[in-house]
């Protein structure tokens, strides 16, 4: 298939739907939008099927085209094992998405859609950009769809949180282009004055690797801007808080979307721009991005076991889940990459999932506050049953996919650290707390007053409804089971991301340090349990687990 | 004069004769607004062509007071670009209001005669008449809606701080005239060059640098010398609004580059500093002001101040030596007077009606009602807030890469200078997409109001919608040009 851009089809073919969608008659907008997504999840499945895995780290597909010549910067778009699987992780939920959309959104269907296709342009984009420059501008592009969904079919307080959502996402990417622009102007007058290259990511990577790389001042400078720029995305504590207000505010496939591809931009950019261009100052941020990890990890899972809205309950338990992957990424560890790597994938399905399945409960009961439920296993079996399933899978169950990430990353882990293994397992208990408590309430007991109250409203999952969740469960089975599949893609991004790393010092984590920054954590945490408005005004006793 | 001088200033020559042209064509159709608009386009169109024809070879006339290099011919071309797209603006919006077009379309020709000639001078003196033929338009147009208060107290403020601060700027020439002796262009230079190779800076020409500062930043709109931008923004018709933005701040732009750039290169090393702390202080103060404002046209004048800011980012990082400062600087000059102008034509096209105010709820429910005004506006503010693949995302980028880079090359304040643009760029996304809140996410709050349909403003619109995007998307060509213009003075 070389010479045929592939790559650019699949990036832009959704645009070409939503100018379609533009112009055609409203009644075509449903069908189109659901069919270019589809197209473009079959071409993105070609891609896998041309994609040599025995060269996974290296890119293939390459389209290389000049833009702006006189700075060097280029039209460039690449697969390696790890984009791919993001790139098909993307437009895999972006079609499950739309078809999820189709009963929820029922204003504006034109516009939503529109946004909905630019939206998986720029994600699609992000993972595919091989020039800085060009890995930029898709970055923003995502912003704006984003910006709309929230903001125009969000819940009733969605202007406050889209408004959030974009300010804190702008000030990390705004200091990301400075630093995009210092590291090329670095290498420009590192060559003489020759722009040629100084976007290009390839480049860019040869030349941190080779000698002394990047000048460490700078290093430690540019690194910052792109930590914050992914720290903000991922998001890690404490640049976290947007991202429950975002969730809650948004429409069912905006936080599909948000929770299953959007985090992974962060760390996606941790492994493909912080890793290889600044491996020095990727080196000396690394105890502290362990210790945040960590911090996420734990203060996710205990702000979640609180929760009584199932979306935040969820949003809060994606925080704990993503610290596992900043985890991995920054241990060093090829066992503990490769899980973080497995954790984005499977938290992407899983998380999806989940966040459909309240969507599907919210269509019914336009309520999502946990202790008004109770006893839908009564009611609604089919819609239980599935909800078990990812409930045991994002608990980390063994031989289902969410237990494969977690447990990779912990090996990895232990073989740095022992005493942050330990309390990254401990965490494992928290979380298997948290979701089968939140299971426990909602399908078990006797059914409430509530649920009662909406008689005949409170149907069963319907088809289309298992449509959306169904391939994602067979993905967690399949995943679970052989996540050999998965190994065998990523392998060589894994083995070239470490090495670009590996000439930087070894981190050194003192236990002390991550002892104390957990006590720092605990007391916040004490603080923010105890001031829950839960507590105060008395909650249902937690029963034993 | 000779008959190569006469060759040397047709365009400018051109442009006086269609400034009368026009005049004459409302004399013999007394009232309507066909021929005006004819004689004034067409002429514009005319005007650019000679522009472009005899700006292909660098020359100079009247011994060299006059000069015409390839910024010149940039500059010029920027100046009918947008009075062009002013006059497509204006018809419907004065029609409805019983404002004549004629006047207006003639004194706005003379204001950009007075641009162009400030593009076009090698001379202290001329500087100065090109100068004041720019403003002294600008004040009439400021308050050319007579009849409404607010557009005659906008007017008289700039009016009184206008010749406040020329006259303040004439007395900073004089000390330049006086120190030198000479009041060419090139001539300045050398006299500097020779004074700070064996004295240094002395106390007068430091004096006359602060007064020269002083005049030009008032100009420019740069804090601590913006005070009568916000009323006279928000009081003048809203098309002259737009062109006032724009024309009148590349007019002053131009200024800084034959004057700051060119005839006190020299001393640039004493004037970097002070464009540093206005810089800082023109976008930041701009842009946290603009936050609290209610009035579209009032948030769009603040933010104007803070785009003169990160104009100013890229004269800085010219001034410790670096070409792309100033290329940087006449792009994003370019990219700001397509994005503003479009984003003052939507508000125009919503005030049919005299009395409609340009307030945040003027524009609730916009998105849903005019949806292609809607999603122009928001190509607009998202290009105003620098979010890609729009001009003004590429021409922030640009200055801040020549700011970037300065500071790589020592000068580490210039680092400072990038980020606190950058942070301002995030402060300014908080009121621009206050507006897309308004327009897509809040539902009208009263009866809409009528929108101009014309014919021409919306062909202008489109116009400078395709502009913004292709600036943003396809830069090369205009980088190109930018950097020949730039190399002419550099």
């Amino acid at each position: 298939m070389d010479g045929f851009p592939i790559l650019t089809i699949v990036t832009f073919l959704p645009l070409v739907g939503a100018l379609l969608i533009a112009f055609l008659p409203a009644s075509a907008t449903r069908p189109v939008a659901l069919g270019t997504a589809l197209l473009t999840w079959i071409v993105s499945l070609m891609l896998v099927i041309g994609f040599a895995a025995g060269r996974g780290g290296l890119f293939q597909f390459t389209i290389e085209v000049p833009w702006i010549p006189i700075f060097g910067i280029e039209y460039k778009l690449g697969v390696d094992g790890l984009s791919l699987l993001l790139v098909v992780l993307t437009t895999t939920l972006s079609w499950i998405s739309i078809l999820a959309s189709f009963k929820p959104i029922q204003t504006r269907i034109k516009e939503y859609m529109i946004s909905f296709l630019i939206l998986e342009v720029g994600m699609i984009g992000v993972f595919l950009a091989l020039d800085t420059f060009l890995f930029y501008i898709f970055w923003e592009i995502v912003l704006v769809p984003m910006y709309l969904i929230i903001g125009i079919w969000g819940g009733a307080n969605r202007i406050y949180a889209t408004i959030k959502f974009v300010l804190y996402t702008l000030v990390g990417s705004l200091l990301m282009l400075v630093a995009i622009l210092a590291t090329a102007f670095a290498f420009q007058a590192a060559h003489g004055g020759d722009w040629t290259g100084a976007f290009d990511y390839e480049v860019l990577r040869a030349y941190a690797a080779a000698g002394g790389g990047f000048d460490p001042s700078l290093q430690l400078l540019a690194f910052g801007a792109f930590f914050l720029a992914f720290a903000i995305k991922v998001p890690m504590f404490p640049f976290h808080t947007w991202l429950p207000d975002a969730h809650v505010e948004a429409p069912t496939a905006g936080s599909v979307i948000l929770a299953s591809v959007l985090l992974k931009l962060g760390a996606y950019g941790f492994i493909r721009y912080g890793l290889s261009f600044y491996p020095d100052a990727a080196q000396t941020y690394a105890p502290v991005i362990i210790v945040l990890s960590l911090i996420a990890i734990i203060y996710g899972a205990i702000v979640a076991l609180v929760q009584p809205d199932l979306k935040k309950l969820v949003a809060y338990s994606s925080v704990s889940h993503m610290g596992f992957v900043t985890l991995g990424i920054f241990i060093f560890q090829p066992q503990g990459m490769e899980g973080a790597i497995l954790q984005m994938i499977n938290h992407g399905l899983i998380t999806g999932a989940l966040f459909l399945l309240v969507g599907v409960i919210y269509e019914r009961t336009h309520d999502r506050t946990i202790a008004k439920m109770g006893g839908l296993s009564g009611r609604t079996p089919v819609y239980v049953a599935i909800l078990g399933f990812f409930v045991f899978a994002s608990a980390g169950l063994p031989g289902l996919s969410g237990f494969v990430g977690e447990f990779l990353t912990l090996v990895g882990t232990f073989a740095v650290s022992p005493p942050a293994a330990a309390v990254a397992t401990f965490v494992m208990i928290l979380a298997a707390g948290y979701l089968l408590w939140m299971f426990q309430r909602v399908a078990f007991g006797e059914v409430s007053e509530f649920l009662k109250g909406l008689g005949g409203h409170l149907t069963d999952i319907d088809a289309v409804e298992i449509l959306t969740v169904a391939p994602l469960g067979a993905l967690v089975v399949v995943f679970g089971l052989f996540p050999g599949i998965l190994l065998d893609i990523v392998d060589g991004s894994v083995t070239r991301a470490l090495a670009d790393v590996s000439t930087g010092a070894p981190i050194a984590l003192e236990p002390l340090a991550v002892a104390a920054a957990l006590g720092a954590l605990a007391a916040v945490v004490g603080i923010r349990v105890v001031t829950l408005p839960m507590f105060r005004s008395g909650s249902p006793a937690e029963p034993a687990a | 004069m000779t008959f190569q001088d006469l060759v040397t200033i047709l365009p400018f020559a051109a442009a006086i004769l269609l400034a009368i042209g026009v005049i004459v064509a409302d004399i013999v159709a007394p009232g309507r607004r066909e021929p005006v608009l004819v004689v004034a386009l067409g002429g514009l169109a005319l005007v650019a062509l000679l522009t472009v024809v005899t700006g292909t070879t660098d020359a100079t006339a009247f011994g060299g007071a006059y000069r015409v290099d390839a910024l010149t011919t940039f500059l010029d071309i920027l100046f009918i670009g947008i009075v062009a797209l002013t006059v497509m603006f204006a018809p419907d919006y004065l029609e409805s209001r019983g404002l004549p077009l004629a006047e207006f379309s003639a004194v706005l020709l003379f204001a950009m005669t007075g641009a162009m000639l400030i593009a076009a001078s090698a001379d202290l003196l001329v500087l100065f008449i090109g100068l004041e033929l720019m403003v002294l338009p600008g004040y009439l147009l400021a308050g050319y809606h007579k009849s409404d208060g607010f557009s005659t107290e906008g007017a008289i403020k700039y009016f009184l701080l206008g010749s406040f601060s020329s006259a303040i700027f004439l007395f900073g020439l004089a000390f330049v005239w006086g120190l030198t002796g000479t009041t060419r262009v090139s001539e300045v230079a050398d006299q500097l060059t020779v004074q700070m190779a064996t004295g240094g800076l002395s106390a007068g020409l430091a004096l006359g640098l602060a007064f020269l500062t002083a005049g030009v930043a008032f100009k420019i709109a740069a804090v601590p010398f913006h005070y009568w931008t916000p009323d006279a923004y928000q009081g003048s018709p809203t098309p002259v609004t737009g062109y006032l933005s724009v024309g009148p701040k590349i007019g002053a732009f131009a200024l800084i580059l034959r004057l700051f750039v060119e005839a006190l290169e020299p001393v640039k090393a004493d004037w970097l500093p002070v464009v540093v702390g206005l810089a800082v202080l023109t976008m930041t103060l701009g842009n946290l002001v603009a936050l609290t404002q209610t009035n579209v046209k009032r948030m769009l004048a603040y933010s104007s101040i803070a785009h003169t800011g990160y104009m100013l980012v890229g004269l800085a990082a010219y001034a410790t030596g670096r070409m792309e400062g100033l290329e940087g600087l006449l792009y994003y000059g370019a990219a700001y007077s397509v994005m503003n102008l479009g984003a003052f034509a939507v508000i125009t096209a919503l005030q049919r009606r005299a009395g409609v105010t340009s307030n945040l709820d003027t524009f609730a429910g916009l998105g849903r009602r005019e949806p292609f005004l809607g999603i122009l506006m928001t190509l607009f503010l998202l290009s105003l807030t620098g979010i890609p693949p729009t001009a003004g995302f590429f021409a922030k980028a640009y200055v801040i890469l020549a700011a970037v880079q300065a500071s790589q090359a020592g000068a580490t304040v210039l680092g400072v200078l990038a980020v606190v643009a950058v942070l301002n760029a995030a402060v300014a996304a908080f009121y621009y997409l206050r507006v897309v809140v308004y327009m897509f996410m809040r539902e009208p709050a009263s009866e809409p109001p009528a929108l101009i349909r014309g014919r021409l403003l919306w062909a202008g619109l489109v116009v400078t919608a395709i502009l913004t995007v292709v600036l943003g998307l396809i830069p090369g060509p205009l980088l190109d040009i930018v950097g020949v213009a730039a190399r002419a003075i550099g």
